[in-house]
């Protein structure tokens, strides 16, 4: 039996879940921006630029607490520049590295396997080469469609961050999340910026 | 036989699940809802074919990237004339 309001209830979570995600990341933005201002008192445009940026990068990704891969690779991309590693202990705390380099290895394995597992199956497709043959020459509009499919999913692969090494199905279900922080992100950075207000001097 | 050995060494090297055609689809049409560009249009055909959405989905997704760039770099310019960004803060969580 559906429940007649079920699409409003989901409507009405769905919009609460967004609330909480955004003052989740607004707090831990503003953290991050305040160590960033504490750490040095002179910066340029560009310099306070990137460190906006990255304390909101950081910010969206920590609200995850390591349940996605893209917050993972996000994290993990960051630290990886000396300057950066400071401002990433400081917003995750030290133990946040340990997590990577548990979860890492893992998705390195499975694209690993999923190679393994793709020579395999070319090895069977040659040795019934006659009927394969026959349904690829009559699905060429398929096989052209599906040619595309995967010339996108390779620029989607590189849009996402860890999406190398994710399989298609995980591929698809992190660029929900990730399309969704993002948004959250940058919500609440245009709420913000519309509501600092401008001195002219 | 052989094609017993094979398929049982794919599910054991296969970290990666095996992939059905429904479980992509219904994602597919998850990110659909999620696009502006394909929201609106289309209320008589259910669904843009997959190459599409996945089209949309890039667009989508670095003009996000854009505009997160953007943002912080007005934010860098409007924070360097303030004081400090306390005040605005507060705002922003009021207004939430």
């Amino acid at each position: 039996m559906c429940n007649p309001s079920g699409n409003q209830l989901d409507n009405v979570s769905r919009r609460n879940s967004a609330r909480m995600l955004k003052q989740e990341f607004l707090k831990k933005w503003i953290m991050g921006l305040q160590i960033c201002s504490a750490s040095k008192k002179e910066m340029s445009i560009l310099e306070r630029k990137k460190a906006i940026k990255l304390s909101a990068d950081l910010a969206m990704a920590s609200t995850k607490n390591g349940t996605t891969n893209w917050s993972l690779a996000l994290i993990s991309n960051a630290s990886k520049e000396n300057d950066n590693k400071t401002l990433v202990d400081q917003m995750l705390g030290n133990h946040h590295s340990e997590k990577i380099s548990t979860k890492r290895p893992s998705i390195v394995s499975i694209f690993r396997n999923k190679r393994v597992a793709t020579c395999r199956g070319k090895k069977i497709l040659k040795k019934r080469g006659g009927i394969r043959r026959a349904k690829k020459m009559a699905s060429s509009a398929t096989s052209i469609a599906k040619r595309l499919v995967k010339k996108r999913t390779q620029v989607l692969k590189r849009l996402v961050p860890g999406g190398e090494y994710m399989d298609e199905l995980n591929l698809m279900e992190e660029t929900l999340d990730y399309i969704l922080s993002l948004r959250a992100q940058v919500d609440v950075m245009r709420h913000f910026a519309n509501a600092t207000p401008k001195f002219e001097s | 036989m052989s094609s017993r050995r094979s398929r049982s060494r794919q599910a054991a090297a296969g970290v990666s699940r095996n992939i059905s055609d429904d479980q992509i689809n219904e994602l597919v049409s998850k990110l659909q809802e999620l696009l502006p560009e394909l929201r609106h249009s289309r209320s008589h055909s259910d669904k843009a074919s997959a190459a599409r959405v996945l089209q949309e989905t890039c667009n989508y997704i670095r003009s996000l990237h854009r505009e997160v760039d953007d943002l912080s770099e007005r934010l860098s310019e409007l924070l360097a004339t303030t004081d400090g960004p306390q005040a605005a803060m507060i705002r922003s969580l009021l207004s939430q």
